[in-house]
């Protein structure tokens, strides 16, 4: 998502600190020499600030908090922006439904409906990933339960049962193409071979299939979403009346957030590598690069690169995970104190993360899901509009 | 580490009663008390799920009889007594060395039903004595025995789980068309404990078949009202007992995991191969509308047949083998069932998101449909609150394919109000915009009741509202929806007929098309929705229509006829009687040739119009002739004058609106 140069417009974008709005109102009234703004104008340059503030604040709380990045809590901020704005957006193209009959808004918001279907698969995606995420809770609720701190002693059955939870796990952890290997090592207590057995069974390790094709792609959807998404032109701005830039706003925060999400909650064929121009005139494109480039150097860390979901907590998860199976591949019976406590702490974090994730799971597919009802009631409405809009009458 | 004397407190001397068992050799078989008070205990102990449990029920029996004090209830081990945990370690022993047998084996203990009981007794056993003694782990020699008999519970529930995996995975390829363990399925099946009463009961109904145990959803199915049993009775009452001692135990989280992921395996695979594939929304949105149709069949199929057979029998299953683990029954199946639904649900939700186009009306009315019928399915087969989400999914659903249908209804709407008035059809006749409307006005009411849940559903409409002040006041109910559309069909053909230059043949066109429309609403179910007002009403207009006609067509042949006192002047009487006649020949000669080429499409109206006119015309035609024929200069030159007979002109009228120009 590099920043682009504004370019092929005839409206210059020298300012970096105006609006791309006002710079156009300015025009018009030195050449209309009208003095107030029109509440349509007023209307799309609240939202530009809108846009501008919801995005600033979540980057802040990155800045701030390195930590936050992708966190449960963060995205579902997240997507409260994108509901706010979205909602924001549905009232402008209802206020200006006259105007979205005319060309080249017709075009140009006809494109945004089509963009808003790709992204509506991008959440039933999201919404398998946070299901397969609640799978992955299971597990860790039996290393939970196996070396319960309530626990008389840990006992080396107690780790066993740990270790298989762990074990499972980490199957349920890996990506569909390396999980073969895996499983003709997974100890079985009695003799049963596993190799050359209908993969079909892989899915009772893997614990949950998608509800897409197998050919989907969530790398190919975003690029899709990506496809042909550039600024508008001078004159398209000037013919719209800024709506263009309305348009492009809400479908760059589209992108963005689908993106996002993508990158956090695993799900087919991620991918991040999209190409998405944003003009850093725009005053929200500077947080939304910035975060854009916090989640690509998180996709780049070493320890992160091979992960199915950058959400943070799935980072916690792998770390707890990784701990606690060191630990239990090292221990000794009876338990040194030391050891112990080195158990307890590392069960105590993984409890944290359970916790949040118990917290935030539900809400936060409650939220994907309202995104999805969203996006689909502003593409009714504005299709329904663009519809009754062509005729001869 | 031998006992001197038999322990205080038998375990739990019921267990002992199916089990050869030689630990409790402790009751005194002279004491009926003793007997009795451990009857108690041991009631008390199985009854209550809860420590609290039992102690509340241990209260109710001390109060009950003064034999069951609580001090003689009591099973607490004097911590004193020095040879107390050398009973709990000999019968650990004991234990160890029966687990241990079973845990080792390489052979699947259900493979045999004896071995199976004996390795459940077992756990039993050491279940049992662990909570015997837990209340001593302060006791060190005590709490190393407990860490052995944990350890050992252990190891026992990891086999318990592969063997519940082992139980459960079978019935699963019992289903395999493919039959790829078919040599090892068959070469255990005596082995395993097939309820042979239960088979009966599925062969009717299943096709169950000797090599082949194919899902009996594959033939074709018009009723719905049968329940699979996946598994054989035998087999789900094992793995009942499976269940049961890994909830005990503690393990119910792996059992309920194992259980889910694989029979939720088995249901998508059921799915998949009543045909339905996995599609996204833009999958579905770029497939040609006839593959959807397809997809769209084959998906009610797997609707009714997964709402109806499927998911029901998941229930019965799960709730036999989660018997008295409710919590884990209702998590158990929604997490089995939560996928396949979802795909049947997003695919109708994909079909509703997709295009308006009218003639998509009648395949999205089979998904409403559909779900619609299948609600109370969903209601009751998702009633627990994990499955809540579920439920409501399929509400949503379904109200948006509600939506579509009005949005079909809106874009309807549209094609009629932007149908442009190009080329005139020639000769007046029926528009195909009127052909097609009501045609499919009336297909769609084939599925009236359906649209009225449709339309009486609508919320407030703005958008229309705004269109159309005056339906603001009125309800939206599919009969105001109907007359909407005809106002509109008939708006746009009044702008048609301007398209014709002479206005006799725009009346001409308004009748065909009005004669039409009438018909068309008469003998169909738009009859009742638009009503008896409607249809006077609108057979009226195609009778001023007539009435236009005859006036703007043959008003100028009858005044030229028309003999008034003035243009009888004796003088000048026969040259302009001349004149007339010649006007009157060449006028309905030109009128003739032309009307011949117009049509009327409806064989009683054309007549009518024949004889309408001819009956207009005759009588002032033949008292013009008697006029003419008594004028006393032109005598019997008249005749050569009189270029048609009577009945040359009914001839002639006979021949009007044949559309001779449109072949």
């Amino acid at each position: 998502m590099p920043a682009t140069d504004y370019q092929g417009s005839s409206v210059p974008f020298t300012s970096l600190g105006r609006s791309i709005l006002s710079l156009r109102r300015e025009q018009i009234h030195s050449m209309e020499g009208q003095s107030e703004a029109s509440s349509q104008e007023l209307e799309l340059e609240a939202f530009q600030r809108k846009v501008s503030d919801c995005f600033h604040e979540l980057s802040a709380s990155v800045v701030s908090n390195g930590d936050d990045l992708l966190s449960v809590a963060w995205t579902r901020r997240l997507l409260d922006a994108f509901i706010s704005c979205q909602e924001d957006f549905r009232a402008i193209l209802f206020n200006n439904r006259g105007h979205i009959l005319r060309p080249p808004m017709d075009r140009i918001v006809g494109e945004f409906f089509e963009r808003s279907v790709k992204a509506l698969d991008v959440c039933n995606a999201i919404r398998d990933g946070l299901e397969l995420i609640r799978q992955w809770k299971k597990h860790l609720e039996i290393v939970l339960t196996a070396l319960d701190s309530n626990q008389r002693a840990l006992g080396e059955g107690h780790f066993r049962r740990a270790k298989k939870a762990l074990t499972d796990l980490t199957i349920g952890m890996l990506d569909e193409k390396d999980s073969g290997s895996v499983l003709q090592h997974r100890n079985r207590s009695f003799g049963r071979n596993n190799v050359g057995r209908d993969p079909r069974q892989l899915g009772h390790f893997r614990s949950l299939s998608w509800s897409v094709s197998r050919n989907w792609s969530a790398a190919r959807q975003l690029q899709s979403i990506a496809n042909n998404l550039t600024p508008p032109r001078g004159n398209e701005i000037m013919a719209t009346n800024g709506l263009a830039v309305a348009v492009f706003t809400m479908n760059s925060i589209l992108l963005f957030v689908m993106w996002a999400l993508v990158a956090a909650i695993p799900c087919q064929d991620r991918g991040l590598h999209v190409h998405f121009s944003v003009p850093r005139q725009f005053t929200w494109a500077v947080p939304i690069l910035l975060l854009h480039d916090r989640i690509m150097d998180e996709s780049k860390k070493r320890e992160r690169r091979n992960s199915n979901g950058l959400l943070k907590e799935i980072h916690q998860i792998e770390k707890c995970a990784r701990h606690l199976t060191e630990l239990a591949d090292s221990v000794h019976f009876p338990l040194t104190e030391e050891r112990e406590a080195e158990v307890r702490q590392g069960v105590h974090d993984l409890a944290q993360v359970c916790d949040a994730l118990k917290v935030g799971l539900n809400p936060l597919e409650r939220q994907v899901r309202d995104v999805f009802h969203r996006i689909l009631r502003s593409r009714t409405e504005g299709l329904d509009s663009l519809n009754r809009g062509q005729g001869p009458d | 580490m031998a006992s001197h004397k038999p322990p205080p407190p038998p375990p739990s001397p019921l267990m002992a009663d199916n089990t050869n068992t030689n630990t409790n050799t402790n009751i005194n078989s002279n004491s009926g008390e003793d007997k009795l008070i451990a009857v108690a205990r041991h009631i008390a102990k199985t009854l209550g799920r809860t420590e609290t449990m039992t102690d509340d029920i241990l209260q109710i029996f001390s109060t009950f009889d003064g034999r069951f004090s609580r001090e003689k209830l009591s099973d607490k081990v004097d911590a004193d007594d020095p040879t107390a945990y050398a009973a709990f370690e000999n019968a650990l022993k004991s234990l160890d060395r029966r687990i241990s047998h079973y845990v080792s084996s390489d052979h699947p203990i259900w493979y045999d039903s004896s071995d199976s009981a004996a390795f459940l007794d077992a756990i039993d056993e050491l279940v049992a004595t662990v909570r015997d003694w837990d209340h001593m782990s302060g006791d060190k020699p005590v709490a190393a025995c407990l860490d052995r008999a944990e350890d050992l519970l252990q190891q026992a529930m990891f086999r318990l789980e592969d063997e519940f995996r082992l139980l459960i995975e079978r019935s699963g390829e019992a289903f395999d068309l493919n039959q790829l363990n078919h040599h090892h399925h068959h070469h255990h099946k005596n082995n395993y404990s097939f309820d042979s009463d239960d088979q009966e009961g599925d062969d009717d109904e299943a096709n169950f078949d000797e090599d082949e145990q194919s899902i009996p959803v594959a033939r074709p199915l018009s009723d719905y009202d049968i329940v699979i049993d996946a598994l054989p009775a035998g087999t789900i009452s094992d793995l009942h007992g499976m269940a049961k001692r890994m909830v005990a135990a503690g393990f119910g989280k792996e059992c309920a995991h194992v259980y889910s992921s694989c029979r939720r395996d088995f249901l998508e695979e059921s799915v998949s191969r009543l045909g339905l594939q996995k599609l996204s929304i833009e999958d579905v949105q770029k497939m040609a509308w006839t593959d959807v149709e397809d997809e769209i069949e084959r998906w009610a199929k797997a609707a009714n047949v997964a709402l109806r057979i499927l998911f029901p029998s998941e229930r019965r299953l799960c709730d036999r083998i989660f018997f008295g683990l409710s919590s884990a029954a209702d998590l158990s199946f929604m997490e089995v069932c939560r996928g396949s639904t979802i795909q049947l649900l997003n695919f109708a939700d994909a079909v509703a998101i997709g295009s308006r186009s009218p003639e998509r009306l009648f395949k999205i009315l089979d998904v409403f449909e559909t779900l619609r019928d299948l609600m109370s399915e969903f209601e009751s087969v998702f009633s627990d609150q994990y499955c809540a989400f579920l439920r409501n999914e399929a509400v949503t659903i379904w109200k948006r394919l509600g939506e579509a249908i009005r949005g079909i209804f809106m874009e309807l709407e549209n094609l009629i109000r932007r149908d442009p008035a190009k080329a005139a059809v020639p000769g007046g006749g029926r528009h195909p915009i009127t052909r097609y409307v009501m045609n499919y006005l009336r297909a769609a009411c084939g599925s009236r009741q359906t649209l009225e849940q449709v339309f009486n559903d609508n919320g407030v409409d703005y958008h229309r509202n705004a269109d159309n002040p005056e339906r603001a006041l009125s309800s939206t109910s599919l009969s105001v929806q109907i007359s909407w559309i005809m106002e509109l069909l008939e708006s746009n053909l009044e702008a048609k007929s301007k398209m014709y230059r002479d206005t006799a043949l725009s009346s001409v066109f308004l009748m065909n098309n009005g004669r039409y429309i009438v018909q068309k609403v008469k003998d169909s179910e738009l009859a009742s929705l638009l009503g008896d007002d409607w249809i006077r009403k609108h057979t009226a207009k195609v009778r001023q229509c007539h009435t236009n006609y005859q006036r703007s067509s043959w008003g100028k042949v009858l005044a030229v006829l028309k003999l008034d006192s003035s243009s009888l002047a004796a003088n000048g009487l026969a040259k302009s009687l001349r004149d007339k006649l010649k006007i009157f020949n060449s006028s309905f000669d030109e009128l003739c040739r032309v009307q011949s080429n117009w049509v009327i499409e409806d064989d009683q109206l054309r007549m009518e119009l024949q004889i309408s006119v001819a009956g207009n015309l005759l009588p002032a035609y033949r008292s013009f002739l008697g006029r003419l024929q008594s004028a006393a200069e032109l005598g019997r030159n008249a005749e050569k004058h009189i270029k048609y007979s009577l009945e040359d002109i009914e001839a002639r009228t006979n021949g009007l609106f044949q559309g001779n120009g449109r072949k």
